[in-house]
């Protein structure tokens, strides 16, 4: 596990070469690690608005609203999140800090004002719903690439976008049996994922709605970012839409803001 | 224009035989062209229509709480207690595989392995599947042990409170099939269990067993019931043509009505499934020709002479037999059930059939016996002249003598038969078609001893306003009905989002019991939701709470299946919450498969006994018309009043559940007993007509259409006795009723009718000529 996180890690300054020779059909594990990378870990930092809209098969609705800060730890796969929620009313103030390992179950503590107290969350990132959405902990912050086996299964169109289409089964027994996606070639964003259960039926559904390009703080570099996306629980016709707003990268997050002392007393400067 | 229209009819089939016999193959091979398209519907909900309120709001219910209608429970008993390696290892592997098969909801199939379980780890919130791996220890067992059992969230849902028995809850798609996925479930089964016993249990199996076993056991029983009542009619006659005639009017009827239903794209359903054994006895019929027939043949000598008189004297009697017999079952059409009313409708135009056979086909047949051949059914008459007729004429003669003392008797059983009636309980339990010893029952039985029950009723509280249901004055509301209803040692569980808050408060507060309460303000309630629906499943949450917090369900668990279980449930509620109201004028309405059954159970079997009134209502109106006289109308009607009255009363007495097979047979009955009344009456009137000597007509209609009417009612107790020896107990009631309603009538018709008519001869006869 160590080895691969570090393989991953040593791989990330060499990308843009690879890039280059990306005629070249690159294996599918390295597609699936730079797409991980363009979707996951852009920036050293960032800060976002998001807005989740639960939706019942029937149309029922209920809405999130949330800052999310991330940092990628330097020099690791690792990365800190702090969320703090606005909404619904009745649990604004209410924060989570996610410290975020590839290898293995996330650090989450949890912060309920009502009692005004902080509490660590042990939980299974696979299964847990990231607040009650379709996205699970893991759709929300990546899983580890070599815990599954892919394969590059063909390229094709989807849309306006060449993708490949990668087939990842996971090595022990998870939530879901296969997953396609359809990654873009120029991007590497995930356009399109399938989720497949233990019966091989599609189960769940994600797509990338929107791409938009955002510069960094700095202006150096901007990056590719799904700023709509939606997952659908096909079986039961549940679905999540997310809408990311004020999203803004390399604006230089201090270490701190990602600790337990801010759950109770948030960062106001960046949660605003 | 009746006796005219009987005639022609007859007389063109006596001299054209083959034309009528040719022709009546011709359209049953039609008929019978449509069987291909047989399509099957077993379940006992689509009796009633989509539009029904309470199925509309069933199904609104399980979509707002994400909830299925169908869950079979797979029960695993182990009396030295589940948590053992092996029975654990059984558990996860049994699950993954089940999760697996097409037509289960895997998402939502809950056990040890997929239910999370929400604990405090000295400080920290733990939210685990309860089991993730086998414990390797005897401490981890341990452990494991006592968190199940801890968490008053798995008392007897997912555990058993002494930890000996735990259930695999299986979610199916309304299109799947219960049997056929348990059946796959059983394959599934470890072939040695050891200690282990695995029970399958709910809704869906009983349901889809009962289906597939339904027509296994038609499929068995018609022919035998078929071919004993051929062998009784041999021994009867000696004449294998008149079998085949019998058997052939049987079998037209059920092609041509089978047909129609199929035809008209109708779903065979499980009452439309009996309308074969039903028309085989209402075929039964044309004993009546055949009895009149080997007389007059003994008589006369002369076949056509024979069968022409024959069909003049019994036409009459048998075209209002069978005619009351379509109404009585038409009568069905009054139903508000669609089924229902197909069914009736359905054997309605079989009897109709049976009736045109009887002036077609009967004596086409009949005129190609050769001569030869009918003096033996003659003889064969003739020689039990010296027994039967003889002992049926002294039967006749007691009955005149002491009419005064069997109307007494007659009395006194009537008044039994009303106690019995009052007694009468409409009640429908699926379970209870099983046979006690049969393993439907036996795990649906186990299973209730140990878990909260596998019938299981929705209870849904409503507000006005969103978030209400994030109020602690609400949630306190439901605890305490919650509380109430557990009083109730039928309702083994009951289950709402109180628990979960309850046992976050707990957890959050490392565990202190003192903390296992609804809290105090309604942010701190939403907080702790919020935080469940973040870290668990959130279908765990939407099982209870619907999306704007308006809406709360509070799920219970019965040990029953009889529909009284959940009247009492919502008699308790009404009272509670008259007592204790909900903030905000909330209200409480039912739902489930157990509320379902209750309705069903009110509204089909009232129904069925709604129509079944009107139907006696309209038999006797035809009762009436065709004797143009009140009182033999009311006289004709009386053995079959009576008949019902006797054998409900017994229903009633033995605490036998008025339930739908009994609600089916109660048509037939009215179709059946009504027909001896008829011959009898109508026999006895030609009679008199021809020999206006009252005590020796009383005896020869006695003697001679008596013996045909006892020759009908054996002959129809026999083919039906074989169902005794059914599988499903809805057979057996059948089995016991038939020869029941048949031997009663018969008796009632023969014994009471002579009584009474003497008895009442003044005003019955009144000085003039019938």
């Amino acid at each position: 596990m160590r080895y691969t996180t570090l393989s991953f890690m040593l791989l990330m300054p060499v990308l843009p070469c690879i890039h280059a020779f990306a005629q070249n059909k690159p294996a599918a594990t390295e597609i699936v690690q730079k797409s991980q990378e363009a979707f996951y870990y852009s920036g050293n930092d960032m800060k976002s608005n998001v807005t989740m809209e639960l939706i019942t098969a029937d149309g029922k609705k209920r809405t999130r609203v949330l800052t999310m800060l991330r940092r990628n730890d330097p020099g690791t796969a690792n990365q800190k999140y702090f969320l703090y929620f606005h909404e619904p009313g009745d649990v604004r103030r209410m924060a989570f800090l996610v410290w975020k390992y590839p290898e293995k179950d996330d650090d989450r503590w949890i912060f309920i004002p009502a009692v005004n107290m902080v509490r660590r969350v042990a939980a299974k990132d696979s299964r847990s719903s990231f607040v009650g959405s379709d996205f699970t902990y893991e759709d929300i912050s990546g899983r580890d690439v070599p815990a599954d086996t892919h394969t590059l299964l063909r390229e094709e169109r989807l849309g306006d976008a060449d993708c490949y289409v990668i087939q990842s089964v996971p090595k022990a027994a998870t939530e879901y049996t296969k997953k396609l996606a359809w990654i873009d070639k120029k991007t590497f964003l995930p356009l399109k994922e399938e989720y497949y259960d233990a019966q091989n039926q599609l189960a769940r559904l994600f797509t990338a709605d929107k791409i938009e390009n955002v510069a960094g703080q700095g202006g150096k570099k901007s990056y590719q970012t799904a700023t709509k996306r939606t997952m659908k629980n096909v079986k039961s016709g549940h679905r999540t839409d997310v809408t990311i707003t004020r999203v803004a990268y390399d604006i230089g997050l201090d270490d701190g803001i990602f600790s337990e002392r801010s759950l109770q007393n948030p960062p106001q400067q960046w949660i605003k | 224009m009746l006796d005219r229209s009987i005639k022609r009819l007859t007389n063109f089939s006596v001299t054209h035989p083959w034309w009528v016999i040719g022709l009546t193959v011709v359209a049953t091979v039609a008929f019978a062209a449509q069987f291909p398209k047989i399509t099957i519907d077993t379940d006992p909900k689509h009796m009633l229509p989509v539009t029904s309120p309470v199925r509309q709001y069933n199904d609104q219910v399980e979509r707002e709480f994400a909830l299925h209608a169908d869950v079979i429970a797979l029960g695993i008993v182990n009396k030295q207690g589940i948590v053992n390696r092996t029975t654990l290892s059984r558990i996860a592997e049994l699950t993954r595989e089940i999760q697996k098969m097409p037509g289960v909801i895997a998402r939502d199939v809950m056990s040890f392995t997929t239910i999370d379980n929400v604990t405090a780890q000295g400080s920290d919130l733990a939210v685990r599947p309860v089991l993730e791996r086998i414990p390797e220890s005897a401490a981890d067992l341990e452990a494991l042990r006592r968190t199940l059992l801890e968490n008053p969230l798995f008392i007897n849902r997912i555990v058993s409170p002494d930890g000996t028995a735990t259930a695999i809850y299986v979610p199916i798609e309304p299109t799947a099939n219960g049997k056929l996925i348990a059946d796959e479930i059983r394959k599934l089964l470890p072939p040695d269990p050891g200690d282990d016993q695995y029970l399958l249990a709910g809704d869906p199996i009983a349901r889809d067993t009962f289906g597939a076993e339904m027509f296994r056991q038609m499929g068995l029983f018609s022919p035998i019931a078929g071919l004993v009542m051929c062998i009784a009619l041999w021994l009867m006659f000696r004449s294998v043509p008149m079998v085949v005639a019998n058997m052939s009017v049987a079998l037209v009827s059920i092609i041509w009505s089978m047909g129609l239903l199929i035809g008209l794209r109708y779903p065979v359903h499980i009452m439309s499934s009996m309308s074969p054994v039903f028309l085989m006895a209402i075929a039964t019929d044309s004993v009546h020709i055949f009895n009149e027939f080997a007389f007059r043949f003994g008589e006369m000598r002369d076949k056509r002479r024979a069968l022409l008189d024959t069909m003049a004297t019994v036409g009459k009697p048998i075209f209002y037999s069978d005619v009351a017999t379509a109404v009585g079952f038409a009568s069905l059409a009054t139903a508000t059930i669609v089924p229902v009313k197909i069914f009736g409708l359905v054997v309605g135009f079989g009897t109709l059939v049976i009736l045109l056979m009887s002036f077609t086909l009967v004596p086409a047949i009949l005129i190609l016996i050769r001569e030869e051949r009918i003096p033996k059914a003659a003889r064969s008459l003739d020689e039990s002249h010296a027994t039967h007729p003889s002992s049926l004429a002294r039967l006749g003669e007691v009955c005149v003598r002491r009419a005064g003392m069997i109307a007494l008797i007659g009395g006194a059983f009537f008044l039994v038969a009303g106690i019995g009636l009052s007694r009468i309980r409409v009640n429908n339990n699926m379970v209870h078609w099983f046979k006690t010893e049969s393993a439907v029952r036996t795990a649906d039985r186990i299973m209730n001893e140990r878990l909260g029950g596998t019938s299981t009723a929705y209870l849904v509280s409503q507000s006005e306003n969103e978030d209400a249901m994030k109020d602690p004055v609400m949630l306190r509301g439901i605890e305490g009905l919650q509380r109430e209803l557990e009083k109730d040692p039928r309702v083994g569980k009951t289950f709402s989002v109180v628990d979960y808050v309850r046992r976050i408060n707990r957890v959050l507060h490392n565990d202190d019991p003192a903390f296992e309460r609804i809290p105090d303000s309604a942010e701190e309630v939403g907080q702790y939701l919020f935080l469940f629906g973040t870290s668990a499943r959130p279908s765990d949450l939407d099982n209870v709470v619907d999306y704007p917090f308006q809406k709360a369900n509070l799920l219970l668990q019965l040990k029953s299946w009889d529909a009284g279980v959940m009247r009492d449930v919502i008699g308790r509620t009404e009272a509670y919450l008259a007592a204790h109201p909900l903030p905000g004028g909330a209200k409480v309405r039912p739902a489930g498969v157990a509320y379902f059954n209750l309705v069903w159970s009110d509204e089909v079997l009232w129904g069925m006994l709604e129509s079944f009134l009107a139907g006696l209502v309209l038999v006797l109106i035809l009762l009436v018309v065709q004797t143009r006289s009140l009182f033999w109308g009311i006289l004709t009607f009386l053995p079959l009043l009576f008949t019902i009255a006797l054998i409900y009363g017994v229903v009633g007495l033995v605490g036998k559940d008025f339930d739908m097979p009994v609600a089916v047979l109660s048509t037939l009955s009215l179709g059946m007993a009504i027909d001896f009344a008829i011959h009898f009456v109508g026999r006895f009137q030609q009679r008199y007509r021809e020999h206006p000597n009252l005590r020796e007509a009383l005896v020869w209609t006695v003697a001679r259409p008596g013996k045909g009417i006892f020759f009908n009612a054996i002959l129809f107790a026999l083919g039906f006795a074989v169902m005794v020896f059914a599988d499903l107990t809805p057979y057996i009631t059948v089995g016991v009723f038939m020869v029941a309603i048949m031997l009663l009538s018969a008796l009632m018709s023969v014994i009471y009718l002579p009584g009474l008519i003497h008895l009442f001869h003044r005003v019955l006869l009144k000085g003039k000529l019938l």
